[in-house]
């Protein structure tokens, strides 16, 4: 598939400003005064562990509730929107990556990676399962979408993962650790991938990661430490 | 509203069960039209179903046998009454000296033995000869062969009894006998009476006598399926007594009787052929040397007495699948906790909340649904069962089947549990998001 050129960027821009979390007793836990990433590109969230690093990633999928400060994508401003609105932007807008994939292991390879057929619109449902299948093939998984999740291994489980990211089409990735469950030759496959079908097809990506393997490959990179931004480099 | 009242009365019986049932589910059909409408949550209630199995199944038979206690508890309360009734349809009035009249039911028409005081000769022929009295049969008990009780009476309350033989012939002399459908001897079989029921029964005291089984009745559904039935001059006589007839009249059975020469008999079964003279009769013949009543009346006076046992036990049956009901809510509850993650993960990818409302709700739903057919089928299946123990115990036919009262149980309790199960679903639906991912 021929990469997209930018001006048809499905990819959708991030702008953070002055982003601030705490934790319900008050302790800060991220305080980031500005974070651009234009649309279509990749940025690498590097840290320590207990940095602030997922944090910062649930932050830009709308996830936290107490949160300061501005997440925009485009021209959305996620954190003024209503709970059900940023699960809608969600819905349309963001796949999500955990580090230890988070499938339903008792449906299969399709099931799981069409998930979100199950709660879109109906006249949605079926574009979302080829997608599904289109992604699995493409992940080299095509012919096994009847097979439990379960009996998987945690690469190919991690490949679904991302299948099930893309289903729905969204304009940006966001990836929590994707690697951190595998071993070194299955990580490598997935950084391949992950990167790839991003690149691709024009997605905005953003990966938080341990694994210098997969942070130097993508086109920005920060780190985080103790809730606060360190440095930052352009690849 | 009175209009609506008759409406309602004149509707057939039938489809006002059948609306009643529906009114009863209607609350939980109409929760789920509203919670699942529009969307497909069945592939993850599925995997909820398929993770924790065991734990399912413990969920389905707690259910299943809350239902079933009150399914079998209901059909088999009903299977007795009607069993009871049946057995007693063929004893239309019943001539006693006084005494109890439930004491004289269980004894002439049930067949349980008891001492009771006798109906003197001369009381017996008025009874047979009074205006419109079709059939007077003296019913002479105390006497069993191998566990079955020899009663003695004569061969029309036989023919009256039975509808017509299975297979033989009735009695014609004091020497022959009529067995039960299920009595235990063999046609052309020669039998002892014992004198007595049971362990104490005396087997040698009429070892002299013996009758020949002539022919077997079809099955009634009585007790009396299980007994043997003599002439009453053979039992008067196996007992050295007079047997009913002057001794020009020897070797004769049946009516009429000689009263100087009637023994006496514990009871008469009477019958008109006109429905209404049996009131009048009853009438007749209720006074201080005598009493009659309907068997009948006696038995929905002793289910009314009992229907304070009935209600208890339904009360008990409700009792228990409330119990039930909280014990699997509060599973629910638990069981949604252990989903937690998987439910914050469709959250975190954009899953309205009414569809993860909608996961849950299916879920308890789907167990719910599972555990009320499967107690219809161990209600009936125990009701079964204890209905041929009691029939084996009492030979009163009790068949337990599947009635209305049964299904507006499980309509009512199926409605209930579905609405509760809005909220485990609520619970699930407020659980924060992030803390449940990283948990």
């Amino acid at each position: 598939m021929p990469a997209t050129a930018a001006s048809e960027c499905p990819g959708l821009a991030l702008s953070v400003t002055d982003l601030r979390v705490a934790a319900p007793g008050g302790r800060l836990l991220l305080s980031l005064p500005g974070l651009d990433l234009p649309a279509g590109r990749s940025l690498a969230v590097r840290g320590p562990s207990g940095a602030g690093k997922s944090t910062l990633l649930h932050a830009l999928a709308g996830l936290l509730t107490d949160v300061e400060g501005a997440v925009r994508w485009g021209e959305t401003d996620l954190l003024s929107l209503t709970d059900p609105a940023r699960a809608a932007f969600r819905r349309a807008r963001v796949g999500l990556v955990f580090q230890d994939f988070l499938l339903f292991e008792e449906l299969g390879a399709e099931a799981n990676a069409a998930l979100a057929a199950g709660f879109a619109p109906a006249s949605q449902r079926a574009a979302i399962r080829q997608r599904a299948r289109s992604a699995l093939d493409r992940l080299g998984l095509g012919g096994t979408s009847g097979r439990l999740a379960a009996s998987f291994s945690d690469g190919e489980r991690q490949r679904i993962a991302i299948a099930r990211a893309l289903a729905h089409d969204p304009a940006v990735i966001l990836a929590d650790e994707p690697t951190a469950s595998l071993d070194r030759a299955a990580a490598d496959r997935l950084i391949d991938d992950l990167v790839a079908l991003s690149r691709e097809d024009g997605r905005t990506l953003v990966v938080v990661s341990h694994d210098p393997a997969l942070t130097e490959r993508l086109d920005q990179s920060v780190e985080i430490v103790d809730g606060h931004l360190r440095e930052g480099h352009h690849a | 509203m009175p209009d609506v009242f008759w409406l309602w009365a004149g509707l057939p019986t039938t489809l006002q069960d059948a609306l009643l049932a529906l009114a009863l589910l209607a609350p939980g059909l109409v929760a789920g039209i509203v919670v699942l409408r529009g969307l497909s949550p069945w592939p993850l209630v599925r995997a909820m179903l398929g993770r924790f199995s065991a734990a399912n199944v413990v969920f389905v038979a707690l259910i299943a046998i809350s239902v079933g206690i009150g399914v079998g508890l209901t059909a088999q309360e009903r299977g007795l009454r009607q069993g009871s009734a049946l057995a007693a349809e063929k004893f239309d009035l019943v001539v006693a000296a006084p005494g109890s009249e439930i004491t004289l039911m269980l004894a002439a028409v049930y067949l349980q033995p008891s001492d009771v005081p006798l109906v003197s000769g001369a009381q017996y022929a008025e009874i047979a000869a009074t205006e419109r009295v079709s059939l007077a049969a003296p019913i002479a008990f105390g006497d069993s062969h191998d566990g079955a009780p020899v009663v003695g009476t004569t061969a029309d309350f036989v023919a009256h009894l039975s509808g017509g033989l299975a297979e033989g012939r009735l009695f014609e002399t004091a020497e022959e006998a009529v067995a039960g459908a299920y009595a235990p001897v063999a046609l052309g079989e020669a039998l002892t009476p014992e004198h007595g029921h049971g362990p104490t029964a005396e087997d040698e005291s009429h070892a002299d006598f013996a009758y020949t089984v002539t022919g077997r009745m079809a099955p009634t559904g009585s007790p009396w399926d299980r007994a043997i039935l003599v002439p009453v001059e053979g039992v008067w006589a196996v007992h050295g007594l007079a047997d009913g007839h002057a001794p020009e009249n020897a070797g004769r059975i049946g009516p009429p009787f000689d009263p100087d020469y009637f023994p006496g008999t514990p009871a008469v079964l009477v019958r008109s052929d006109e429905l209404w003279a049996h009131y009048g009769l009853k009438s007749r013949f209720t006074r201080p040397d005598l009493m009659a009543f309907f068997p009948g009346t006696v038995l929905a006076q002793l289910h009314v007495i009992m229907g304070d046992v009935r209600a208890a036990m339904s009360l008990l049956a409700v009792v228990t699948q409330v119990l039930v009901t909280v014990a699997v809510l509060a599973g629910l509850m638990i069981l949604t906790r252990i989903f937690a993650r998987g439910l914050a993960l469709l959250r975190a990818l954009g899953a309205p909340l009414r569809y993860v409302f909608a996961v849950v709700w299916g879920y308890s739903a789907a167990l719910i649904l599972v555990g009320a057919l499967a107690g219809l089928v161990v209600g009936l299946a125990a009701a079964s069962v204890l209905s041929r123990m009691v029939t084996a115990r009492t030979d009163v036919l009790v068949s337990a089947t599947l009635g209305w009262p049964e299904l507006h149980l499980i309509a009512g309790f199926v409605s209930l549990t579905l609405l509760l199960a809005l909220l485990p679903a609520w619970s699930a639906v407020r659980r924060p998001i992030v803390p449940d991912l990283r948990a």
